[in-house]
C-alpha cells in the first residue's frame, strides 16, 4: 500500500454506510483531494462526517419512507417473536425469552447446554435481524442504506434501553458475567440487519441525470 | 454562499473545487458531504442543475458531478444580495467599515 492510497477502512465504511445518490461522487472527491492533502486524519474526518450527514439528509428528505421502513421492520421483528419462535420454543426454553433476555436462560445450565444455549441465543437474533433487514431493504430500494441503518439504529436503541438499566442496576460482579453475552446478542441483531439489508455488499449508488 | 461559489467557479464547479473555494473564502474546513447535501437541496428547489463528468484514475474510477447555477438560482442570489445590502444600511455603528 502506497502512502497516496486513502485509508482503506474509512473508504470501506463510507462505501457501505454512506447514503444517497452522490456518495460515489463524494468518494471520488475525497480520493482526489487526498492526493493533494496526504493526511489520513483529514480523510477519516471527512469520511466519518459524510456517513451521518448523508444519512440525515436522506431521512429528512424521505420522512414517510423512513417511517414506513421502521414500521415494516418492527412488524416483522414482532411477528417473528410471536409466530415463528414458539415453534422452536419447546426445545429452547422459550425462544422469545432468548431474544429478549439472552443471559437469564443460561443461569444454572451445565457446560454443553450452556454452549448450545449461547450459540442459539446469538444465532436467533442474527437470523431474525437478517430477515427483517432484507424485508426493509427489499421494499425501500431507493433509500436502502439510510432506512436499513435507521432500523438497525432503532433496534440498537431498544436493546440499550432494555438491557442498559438492568446491567447498571445489578452489582458489578454480576454485571461482569452479563455484559459479554448481552453485547454479543445485541451485536448479532445489528449484524443480522446489516447483512440482510445488503449493506455489507457494495453496489454503486450513482444516479445519472 | 454555495450559490456564490458556483457563480465564481462557472463551468468547472464540482465537489473538490467548490469545497476549496469555500475554504479559501471562509478559512474553515468544509465537509464535502455537507456541500453535496446542500447542493441536492438547492437542486430540488431548481436553483442548480448537475451532470456527471468523466471518471479518472486519481478518483478511483469515480465520475465527477458538475454543478451549475440556474437562472432561478442567479435570481435568488440577487434577491439575497439586495436583502443583505438593505440590512447592512440599517447598522449605523458599522458605517465606517467596508461591507
Amino acid at each position: 500500500m502506497t502512502s497516496k492510497q486513502p485509508p482503506r477502512i474509512a473508504t470501506w465504511m463510507l462505501k457501505h454506510f454512506g447514503s444517497g445518490a452522490n456518495i460515489d461522487a463524494v468518494l471520488g472527491d475525497l480520493a482526489e483531494q487526498y492526493l493533494q492533502k496526504d493526511s489520513a486524519m483529514w480523510y477519516w474526518r471527512q469520511a466519518m462526517s459524510a456517513i451521518p450527514v448523508s444519512f440525515f439528509k436522506e431521512i429528512r428528505g424521505h420522512k414517510r419512507i423512513a417511517a414506513r421502513a421502521l414500521l415494516t421492520g418492527w412488524v416483522m421483528w414482532i411477528l417473528c417473536g410471536k409466530s415463528i419462535f414458539p415453534l422452536v420454543s419447546p426445545f429452547f426454553f422459550g425462544a422469545w425469552t432468548v431474544m429478549w433476555m439472552p443471559v437469564l436462560g443460561q443461569v444454572g445450565l451445565a457446560r454443553p447446554f450452556y454452549l448450545i444455549f449461547t450459540a442459539f441465543a446469538n444465532a436467533l437474533p442474527l437470523i431474525v435481524g437478517a430477515m427483517c433487514g432484507w424485508l426493509v431493504a427489499r421494499f425501500h430500494r431507493n433509500q436502502q442504506t439510510a432506512v436499513v441503518l435507521l432500523f438497525a439504529g432503532s433496534i440498537l436503541l431498544m436493546d440499550l434501553l432494555l438491557f442498559g438499566p438492568f446491567i447498571l442496576n445489578v452489582k458489578p460482579a454480576v454485571a461482569y458475567h452479563f455484559v459479554g453475552p448481552v453485547a454479543a446478542n445485541v451485536a448479532a441483531s445489528v449484524l443480522g440487519i446489516l447483512l440482510g439489508g445488503g449493506l455489507l455488499r457494495y453496489r454503486s449508488k450513482t444516479v445519472s441525470n | 454562499m454555495l450559490l456564490l461559489a458556483l457563480l465564481r467557479l462557472g463551468e468547472g464547479a464540482y465537489g473538490v473545487t467548490i469545497a476549496q473555494e469555500l475554504e479559501e473564502q471562509t478559512g474553515r474546513e468544509v465537509v464535502i458531504a455537507s456541500v453535496y447535501a446542500t447542493l441536492e437541496r438547492l437542486q430540488e428547489r431548481g436553483l442548480v442543475t448537475s451532470s456527471l463528468g468523466d471518471s479518472t484514475p486519481e478518483r478511483g474510477g469515480r465520475a465527477k458531478r458538475y454543478f451549475r447555477i440556474t437562472a432561478a438560482g442567479t435570481h435568488e442570489v440577487r434577491d439575497a444580495r439586495r436583502a443583505l445590502m438593505n440590512l447592512w444600511k440599517g447598522l449605523p455603528e458599522l458605517k465606517g467599515e467596508k461591507a
